[in-house]
């Protein structure tokens, strides 16, 4: 089984991240991957701001990696999520898992998304035209999160 | 010493991300420090909201938490996700 869970405060580049995961689990028949990048809208978002609690969030982030891997038979598992400013276009987060057969990799990697935008450590600020603010996640977030329980 | 770490918009009220300090005189708890710092910070309660978790050396606490002076104390308002 392998694992890769990063926070990082630097861009990334999610087909680098990919391409070598998908090498590394050459005995997979099916990888899904989900990747998140910041918006680009009219006078919306011109910023993104997160902030982590180093330790504690990794420890979250592998806790629903364990709970993916006892409902589902993953070969493999990468979650890389960014930390500090990012700009519009920049990716967020990308989460990858892979299996013998895709049903496998597809609902494990919405799973773990679900898990990121509602439990997942993480306080994040947005900058727009009107200033910055905190934000929370919506209710729409916690009831896809629901649907696992 | 006890290290007290403050995230999201806690890092912007008290104007730190995190502080070092010998424990005051009478602070024994999660709460008597929670009131100690609304104060000496002027939060204006902020600690108080019971949206804010508290975690020592990373694991959740009560605010009944007796403390002994090394501990690290985070304090955590609501998460905002991925």
């Amino acid at each position: 089984m392998l694992e890769n869970i990063e926070i990082c405060d630097t861009s990334f580049d999610p087909a680098v991240k990919l391409e070598a995961f998908t090498k590394a689990n050459s005995e997979a028949g099916a990888i899904t991957s989900f990747l998140g990048q910041v918006r680009n809208e009219a006078d919306s978002v011109s910023e993104l701001y997160l902030e982590s609690y180093p330790g504690v969030t990794e420890k979250g982030i592998l806790g629903a990696v364990e709970k993916a891997k006892s409902r589902w038979p993953l070969t493999g598992v990468m979650v890389i999520h960014r930390t500090g400013a990012m700009g519009v276009g920049e990716p967020i987060v990308l989460v990858a898992t892979a299996a013998k057969h895709r049903r496998s990799a597809f609902e494990s990697c919405d799973y773990l998304m679900d898990y990121l935008k509602t439990e997942a450590v993480f306080w994040k600020r947005q900058k727009t035209a009107n200033g910055t603010r905190w934000i929370e996640p919506r209710s729409e977030d916690y009831k896809d999160n629901d649907r696992w329980r | 010493m006890i290290k007290i770490l403050y995230f999201g918009r806690l890092r912007e009220n008290t104007g730190r991300r995190e502080e070092t300090l010998a424990l005051p005189e009478g602070i024994t708890s999660i709460l008597t420090l929670k009131l100690w710092l609304d104060s000496e910070h002027y939060l204006d309660g902020a600690l108080q909201d019971p949206s804010v978790k508290t975690m020592v050396n990373q694991t959740l606490v009560h605010n009944d938490m007796a403390l002994s002076g090394d501990e690290e104390i985070g304090f955590l308002p609501p998460v905002g996700g991925g």
